[in-house]
C-alpha cells in the first residue's frame, strides 16, 4: 500500500516552507535554547489556574454514582429518596440522557477508523460490566450534600458471574461481557517463511511475559466546571488531553456541536488517561439539566478505580537466530485485556502488532495479537499505547538470544538495528535514519564505572534495553492541525492554537518556533491554546504528536506570515524580499538599515496586507492497511532509543535498588533541550515504576489498589537521576527536523530492568511489575 | 466558629465550620489555590504547606486547629514580588512541567534546607520523599534544591 | 467529612471531662496523620472532636530511671531529640521511620499508639522496650504494661472516655538495639518490620536478647523463641542466622494487595537476623 502525500505542497516536508527554508538551517537563536517556559513560570508561583482552581458564583457540585460489582443487570434504580434531599437539584440516569451513547472512536480526529468505531453508554442502562462503571449523576449546592444523595442513589443489582482473565474470556463457555462475543480485536502480521527459518536456526529462544494493569496516576484527578454561557453556548472548563470532545458532548446531549464550547485548562498531567471523555459529558448533561454551572472533581480512590488502565499483556514470543547473533525470525503472540469497555483497544493493539519485533530487522515474522473484554476496569490510551508492552517481550528476548549464543547483549542488538531502506515486518519502509547503534553506545558508557555491591547478600548488575515508538497518527486517519499566529500593532505577537498542555511545554514550544521564524522576542509572545471556540483546532495532544502537527502548522503560519510581512518591509525599504530579515523585533536589511517593525505593521494596515495567518498542517495520509493481506506504511514515523541501568539486586529478600539509569534517544531536534531532557527523565521513571512496584491490584474484578497508598508510584527515593543523552539527526518530521519524544522513553525501562538482573544474579523475572517478590520467586527463595 | 487564620503573614478571620479541612478553607472558602488536592489522605504532597514553618498536608489537617499558627503556601515565598531563590532555581532547572506537584514541592524543599543548610543529593532525596511527582522524574527537581542550597550559603 | 462539634481544652481536666461527657460520640484528635484520613473518607463519624494539641504533654524527660514520652511529642521532635537518641536509641530509629515528613511534623507519639496500627514502628518499639503506658481518665488514672496495651488490630484497652498521657520505657544504655523494616517503598507502612534489643555480657556472650516483630499478626509481638536460642550464647553470625530462622516457623501473616503470607515469613527471618546483627555490633561497641 502506498502512502498518498498530502494534497498540499507543503505536506512532507516542513522545509519546504518559502521564506523559511535557509533559516532552518542556520544556527538558531531560539530553538535549540535552553528557554523558560512561561507556564513554569506561572505555576512557581501557583498562579496557574487548573481545572480544579475554577469557580462559578451559584455552582453545583456534580457526583458520579459507580457500581459497585464488576457484572451485574440492573433491575431498576428509585432515585427518589436522593432527590427529595437537602440541597439535591437533580438526579439523572440513563434515562435522563438525550443519547446515550458516546463514540470512542479516535478521539479528537475527523475521520473515522470504521470498523473499529465503539461505544459505551454514558450512564448505564440494563447491565454494568466493571466496578466503577458509572450508573447515575447528582447535582447538589454542596459536595457533602452530592455525596449523600449518591450514596442514597438505590441501584437493585443483580450480580451476574463475570471474566477477569483475557485468557478466560476467549474460552467458547465464558460469561458474555458483550452479546457480539468477548474478542473485540484480532491483528496478524505473516512475512516471510518462518517455518524454514525457525529449522534452520543456531538457537531457538522461547519465552512467555505477563504485563500488568497500570493507572495513568497523574497528580491531578479527572476536573472540569461547565456553565452555560450568556450566548448559550454549553461551555466546559476541564482537564482534558482532547478539547474536540466537545462533539460528543454536543451529540450526547442531542445539541448542534458549535453550541457546545471546551476549554482546555492547563493540565496537572494526562498521560493518555485524560484522551478519553472523562467528566465533561457528565458536566454537560448537569448543566444544561439544572441550568447552573456545576463542578466535578472525582477524588483519587475514583480515579484509580474507574478510569481507563494501560491494558495488560500476556506475551508469548519465539525467537530464531544465526551463530552471529542475527535474528532470522520472530513468532509472537500477543493477548490483551480490554476491560469492560473497547475504548481505543484495537488500535492500541495495532500499535503492539506493528513494534512486536523491536527495532531490528526481521525477516521472517509471525505476529498474532488479540483482546479480548473481560469483567475488569476498562483499558484504554496510555503513554506509549501499546508499542511499551512489548518492549518487555521483544527486549527480554534480545537478552537471551545474546547470553544463548554467549555474545555481548549490545553486540546483537547493533548487529540486528534497523537501517534507513529497511522494511518492518508490517511492511513499512523506514524512510529516516536510525540511530540505534550510537545511542546504544552512548548509553552504555553512560553508566560509567561500575559499583561495586554494599553488601555480601548484594549483587550488581547491567542491562540495556531499545525500543521504537510511532510518533503521530496512523496514516489514514489523514490528521492535520491549525495554528494561527499574528503581531498586534505595537510588534507583540499572538500564537493561537487548539493544542493542550498537559505540562509537557507544548504551548511554550510554539511560542519558540515562531519566535525563531519571526524573530520576535519570546517573551514578546502571548500563546492562547486549547479552547474550542476560539483556537483553532489542533487536534489531540496524544501519540506525541503535537509537536510533529501543531508544531508544524505553528512553523507554517509563521512562515507564510513572515513572507507577508517582509514582502512590505522590502517595499518600504527599496529592497528585494531577500534582502531583509526580521530579528530583534524589527526588521534589517542586508545593508545594515534596520525599520521597527511597527512602522512595517503599520504599513501592513495601510496596504490592507494581513498581519495575521491561520495554517493548516496535514500529515502525510495513507489508504487503511488490511495487515493480514498486504502492508504498508502505518505510522508516519518512529522515535528510537536505548536505556542502560544498573542495579543492586538483595539476594536474600529480592529487593532491586536502582543505581544508575542513562537514556538515550534521538530526538531528530530538539526544540526546547530542556524539555526533552524532562520528557526523556520523567518517561523513565514512569517506565521505572512500571518496572518495579505499579500495578493495578484486581480481585475477580474488584480493584484493591484505590489509594495511593496501595497504588505505588515512583518517589524520589525509588530512582536514581535519570541522565538524558540527547541525539539530534535532524531527520524527524516535526518543525526543523524534530521527532516526538513523549512517549518513547517509557518504553525500554523495564526490559532493561530484567536483563540487569539477570546479569546480577543470573535470574529470569517475566512478569510485571518486578516487585521484591517476584525477584525473590525468580531466585527461588520462595517455592 | 470563626477562626483567626495567619496566611502568608496576613491575618484572616474566616467562618470555618469544624469539620473543614485546612485545604477546603483556602480552596474552597478563601479562594487560595496554592494548595492542590491530588490525593486527600496525605500521601501525595501536592497539599503541602507549611505551619509554624513545617511541612504538613493541608488535607489532613483542620482548619480550626491552626487558628493563630503561621500557615505560608508557595505565595508566601515571593520577596516583594520577586520569586524566591528557590523558585528561580526551578525555573533555570526545567523542574517543572505540569507543575501540580510544584507548590508542595517548594515548600517541602525550603523547609528542608532551612533546616539543613548543606545538603547532599541523596538527603535531598529523602527529604522530597513524601512529594509525587509524575512528570519529572524528579532529576531536575533535585538539581534545582541542590543549586539553590549551595548558592544560599554562598 | 461529617460535620462535628468541636472543643480544644487547655488542660488535661477539660479534656477529661470533655470525654466524660461525650463518651463513645467523641474522638480525641492528637496529630490527626490517622483519624483525619478516616475521617475524609467518613470511616469514623464522631459527633465531638476534642483536640488534645493545646495540652501540656510534649514534654521528653528521664525520671525514675526511666525515659518518659509525653502523648503529645511529634515524630520529628521524638527523632531529634538528643536525650532519647542517648538513652533510647531504638526510639531514635523508630521514628524516624515513620511516613514522610509531614507526617512526622505532626503525628504524635500517643496518636501512634492509641491508634495500634500492627505495622506501625512506635507500637512495635514498644513491645520490645516493655514500655509503660499512663492512662487518664475523669474516674483517675492507671497505668498498663504494653503486653496488656493492644488488644488487636487497630485496638488497644483505652476506654472511650480514657486519655493516653504518656508512655515510658527503661533507657537501654549498655544494649545495642536496631530496627529493620521492608516496605514495598520507602515511607510507606512496613510489610513486615522487627526491633531487637541485644546486650552482651563480660564473656562476651548474649545476656539478653528481646526481639519483636510487626507487621505480621493484629498487633506487634515478641518472638520468645529466638529470644531464648540466643540467650547465653556467643553471638557469632550463623547462631543469629539460625536463630533468626526460629522466627520464620513462629509467624503465620496473611496476604493482601502488597505482598503474600509467604513473602512476608521470608521477610520476617531475614529482618530478624538483620535487626539482630546490627543490635549485638552495637552492644559490643558499647563502652564497658
Ligand atoms: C501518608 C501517611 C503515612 C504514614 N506512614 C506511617 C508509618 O510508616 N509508620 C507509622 O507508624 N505511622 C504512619 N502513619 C501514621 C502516623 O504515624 C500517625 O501520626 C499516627 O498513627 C497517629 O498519630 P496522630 O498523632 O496523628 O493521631 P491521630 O490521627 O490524631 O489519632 C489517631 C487515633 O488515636 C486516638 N488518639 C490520639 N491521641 C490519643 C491520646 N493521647 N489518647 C487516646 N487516644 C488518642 C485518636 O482518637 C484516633 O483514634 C502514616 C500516616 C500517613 C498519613
Ligand atoms: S492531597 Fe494532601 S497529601 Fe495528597
Ligand atoms: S510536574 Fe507534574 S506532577 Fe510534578
Amino acid at each position: 500500500m502506498r502512502m498518498i502525500e498530502g494534497g498540499h505542497g507543503f505536506a512532507g516536508d516542513p522545509r519546504a516552507v518559502g521564506g523559511v527554508g535557509g533559516h532552518i538551517g542556520a544556527p538558531h537563536s531560539v530553538v535549540g535554547q535552553r528557554v523558560v517556559r512561561h507556564d513554569a513560570r506561572d505555576k512557581v508561583q501557583a498562579a496557574t489556574a487548573y481545572a480544579g482552581d475554577w469557580a462559578m458564583p451559584g455552582m453545583l457540585h456534580g457526583v458520579v454514582v459507580r457500581s459497585p460489582y464488576p457484572s451485574a443487570r440492573i433491575r431498576g434504580i428509585d432515585t427518589t429518596k436522593a432527590a427529595a434531599m437537602r440541597g439535591v437539584a437533580c438526579v439523572l440516569t440513563a434515562r435522563d440522557v438525550p443519547r446515550n451513547t458516546l463514540m470512542t472512536d479516535v478521539p479528537g480526529q475527523t475521520t473515522t477508523v470504521g470498523p473499529l468505531r465503539a461505544k459505551l453508554h454514558v450512564l448505564a442502562e440494563d447491565r454494568v460490566r466493571h466496578q466503577g462503571e458509572p450508573v447515575a449523576l447528582v447535582a447538589a449546592e454542596t459536595l457533602e450534600q452530592a455525596r449523600d444523595a449518591a450514596d442514597a442513589v438505590e441501584v437493585d443489582y443483580e450480580p451476574r458471574p463475570g471474566v477477569f482473565d483475557a485468557e478466560q474470556a476467549l474460552a467458547p463457555d465464558a460469561p458474555k461481557v458483550h452479546d457480539e462475543g468477548n474478542l473485540l480485536a484480532h491483528w496478524r502480521i505473516a512475512r516471510g517463511d518462518v517455518d524454514a527459518a525457525f529449522a534452520g536456526a543456531a538457537v531457538v529462544v522461547e519465552g512467555e511475559y505477563r504485563t500488568q494493569f497500570v493507572d495513568s496516576a497523574y497528580l491531578e484527578p479527572e476536573t472540569g466546571v461547565a456553565w452555560i454561557d450568556s450566548d448559550g453556548v454549553i461551555t466546559i472548563r476541564l482537564s482534558t488531553q482532547v478539547i474536540e470532545h466537545f462533539r460528543d458532548v454536543a451529540d450526547v446531549l442531542d445539541v448542534p456541536q458549535n453550541r457546545v464550547r471546551v476549554i482546555g485548562a492547563y493540565l496537572g498531567g494526562g498521560f493518555g488517561g485524560k484522551e478519553d471523555v472523562t467528566v465533561e459529558v457528565y458536566l454537560g448533561l448537569l448543566a444544561v439539566k439544572t441550568g447552573r454551572p456545576v463542578k466535578m472533581v472525582w477524588t483519587r480512590q475514583e480515579s484509580l478505580l474507574a478510569r481507563a488502565k494501560r491494558h495488560p499483556y500476556r506475551l508469548r514470543y519465539r525467537t530464531a537466530a544465526a551463530k552471529t547473533g542475527e535474528i532470522l525470525a520472530q513468532d509472537v503472540e500477543l493477548l490483551g485485556d480490554s476491560g469492560a469497555y473497547a475504548y481505543l483497544s484495537a488500535l492500541v493493539l495495532l500499535y503492539s502488532t506493528v513494534t512486536a519485533c523491536g527495532p531490528y530487522r526481521v525477516p521472517a515474522a509471525r505476529v498474532q495479537a488479540r483482546v479480548a473484554y473481560t469483567n475488569n476496569p476498562p483499558t484504554s490510551a496510555m503513554r506509549g499505547f501499546g508499542a511499551m508492552q512489548t518492549v518487555f517481550g521483544y527486549e527480554s528476548q534480545m537478552d537471551r538470544v545474546a547470553r544463548a549464543l554467549g555474545l555481548p547483549p549490545a553486540d546483537v542488538r547493533k548487529a540486528n538495528a534497523l537501517r534507513r531502506g529497511d522494511t518492518l515486518p508490517v511492511g513499512q519502509v523506514i524512510e529516516t535514519h536510525c540511530a540505534l547503534p550510537e545511542l546504544i553506545d552512548r548509553a552504555w558508557a553512560g553508566l560509567g564505572a561500575p559499583t561495586p555491591p554494599r553488601a555480601p547478600h548484594a549483587k550488581v548488575g547491567r542491562g540495556l534495553a531499545c525500543n521504537l515508538q510511532p510518533y503521530g497518527r496512523i496514516v489514514w486517519l489523514h490528521d492535520w492541525a491549525s495554528a494561527w499566529v499574528g503581531f498586534e500593532m505595537d510588534g507583540s505577537l499572538v500564537v493561537r492554537c487548539g493544542c493542550p498542555d498537559v505540562g509537557g511545554g507544548q504551548a511554550s514550544s510554539l511560542c519558540q518556533i515562531a519566535a525563531e521564524v519571526l524573530g520576535v522576542p519570546i517573551d514578546r509572545i502571548s500563546v492562547h491554546i486549547a479552547d474550542s471556540a476560539l483556537t483553532p483546532l489542533a487536534g489531540t495532544t496524544t501519540a506525541s504528536r503535537q509537536l510533529y502537527m501543531s508544531g508544524n502548522a505553528t512553523l507554517k503560519a509563521s512562515g507564510e506570515l513572515r513572507e507577508q510581512i517582509l514582502g512590505v518591509a522590502a517595499k518600504l525599504l527599496e529592497t528585494s524580499v531577500a534582502d531583509v530579515d526580521l530579528a530583534g523585533g524589527e526588521v534589517r536589511a542586508a545593508d545594515g538599515r534596520t525599520m521597527p517593525l511597527r512602522q512595517v505593521l503599520a504599513a501592513c494596515a495601510r496596504m490592507g496586507v494581513p498581519r495575521s495567518h491561520l495554517a493548516v498542517y496535514h500529515a502525510p495520509a495513507g489508504e487503511p492497511v488490511d495487515l493480514t493481506k498486504g502492508s504498508g506504511k502505518i505510522f508516519p514515523d518512529y522515535t528510537f532509543g536505548c536505556h542502560a541501568v544498573e542495579l543492586e539486586v538483595d539476594t536474600e529478600t529480592g529487593r532491586v535498588r536502582l543505581l544508575k539509569h542513562v537514556a538515550a534517544h534521538d530526538v531528530g531536534r530538539a526544540i526546547n533541550p530542556m524539555s526533552v531532557e524532562g520528557q526523556i527523565e520523567g518517561g523513565a521513571v514512569q517506565g521505572l515504576g512500571y518496572a518495579m512496584m505499579e500495578e493495578v491490584v484486581l480481585e475477580d474484578g474488584i480493584n484493591l489498589t484505590t489509594s495511593f497508598a496501595s497504588y505505588l508510584i515512583p518517589t524520589t527515593v525509588d530512582v536514581p537521576d535519570v541522565e538524558a543523552i540527547v541525539l539530534e539527526s535532524g531527520e524527524g518530521l516535526g518543525p526543523f527536523g524534530a521527532r516526538g519524544i513523549g512517549e518513547p522513553p517509557i518504553g525500554p525501562p523495564a526490559a532493561a530492568v530484567a536483563n540487569a538482573i539477570e546479569d546480577a544474579t543470573g535470574a529470569r523475572v517475566t512478569r510485571l511489575p518486578m516487585t521484591p517478590e517476584r525477584v525473590a520467586r525468580a531466585l527461588r527463595l520462595l517455592t | 466558629m470563626t477562626t483567626r487564620l495567619l496566611i502568608n503573614g496576613r491575618a484572616r478571620d474566616v467562618d470555618v465550620e469544624p469539620h473543614r479541612t485546612l485545604l477546603e478553607v483556602l480552596r474552597d472558602t478563601l479562594g487560595i489555590f496554592d494548595a492542590k488536592e491530588g490525593c486527600n489522605e496525605g500521601v501525595c504532597g501536592a497539599c503541602t504547606v507549611l505551619l509554624d514553618g513545617r511541612p504538613v498536608s493541608s488535607c489532613l489537617v483542620l482548619a480550626v486547629a491552626t487558628r493563630g499558627k503561621p500557615i505560608t503556601t508557595v505565595r508566601g515565598l515571593e520577596r516583594d514580588g520577586d520569586l524566591h531563590p528557590l523558585q528561580d532555581a526551578f525555573l533555570r532547572h526545567g523542574a517543572v512541567q505540569c507543575g501540580f506537584c510544584t507548590p508542595g514541592m517548594l515548600l517541602t524543599a525550603y523547609a528542608f534546607v532551612e533546616a539543613h543548610p548543606h545538603p547532599d543529593r541523596a538527603a535531598i532525596r529523602e527529604a522530597l520523599e513524601g512529594n509525587l511527582c509524575r512528570c519529572t522524574g524528579y532529576t531536575k527537581i533535585v538539581d534545582a534544591v541542590e543549586d539553590y542550597a549551595r548558592n544560599r550559603c554562598g | 467529612m461529617q460535620p462535628f462539634e468541636y472543643a480544644a481544652p487547655a488542660s488535661v481536666d477539660e479534656a477529661l471531662a470533655l470525654l466524660a461527657r461525650h463518651g463513645a460520640d467523641a474522638k480525641v484528635l492528637a496529630g490527626g496523620q490517622s483519624l483525619v484520613p478516616l475521617l475524609n473518607y467518613r470511616l469514623a463519624r464522631p459527633r465531638f472532636v476534642v483536640d488534645v494539641n493545646d495540652l501540656p504533654l510534649d514534654e521528653i524527660r528521664v525520671d525514675a530511671g526511666r525515659v518518659r514520652l509525653g502523648a503529645l511529642v511529634r515524630h520529628s521532635t521524638l527523632a531529634a531529640s538528643a536525650v532519647v537518641a542517648r538513652e533510647c536509641p531504638l526510639l531514635t530509629e523508630a521514628a524516624a521511620l515513620i511516613g514522610n515528613v509531614r507526617v512526622r511534623s505532626l503525628g504524635t507519639v500517643g496518636g501512634s499508639l492509641a491508634h495500634a496500627d500492627p505495622a506501625a514502628e512506635l507500637p512495635l518499639a514498644m513491645v520490645a522496650l516493655d514500655a509503660r503506658f499512663e492512662l487518664r481518665s475523669a474516674r483517675g488514672s492507671r497505668t498498663v504494661e504494653v503486653r496488656d496495651f493492644f488488644s488487636g488490630y487497630l485496638t488497644t484497652v483505652l476506654r472511650p472516655d480514657e486519655l493516653l498521657t504518656s508512655v515510658d520505657a527503661p533507657p537501654t544504655r549498655g544494649a545495642g538495639t536496631a530496627v529493620e523494616e521492608f516496605s514495598r517503598r520507602p515511607g510507606d507502612f512496613a510489610l513486615v518490620a522487627v526491633a531487637a534489643i541485644v546486650t552482651i555480657d563480660r564473656q562476651g556472650r548474649v545476656e539478653n536478647a528481646r526481639v519483636a516483630i510487626g507487621g505480621i499478626d493484629g498487633v506487634p509481638r515478641r518472638i520468645p523463641a529466638v529470644e531464648n536460642a540466643l540467650r547465653g550464647e556467643p553471638p557469632a553470625t550463623d547462631r543469629i542466622a539460625r536463630a533468626a530462622e526460629l522466627a520464620r516457623a513462629e509467624v503465620t501473616p496473611q496476604s493482601d494487595a502488597l505482598a503474600s503470607g509467604e513473602y512476608r515469613t521470608l521477610l520476617a527471618g531475614v529482618l530478624t537476623k538483620r535487626a539482630l546483627a546490627r543490635a549485638v555490633s552495637r552492644a559490643m561497641a558499647v563502652p564497658a
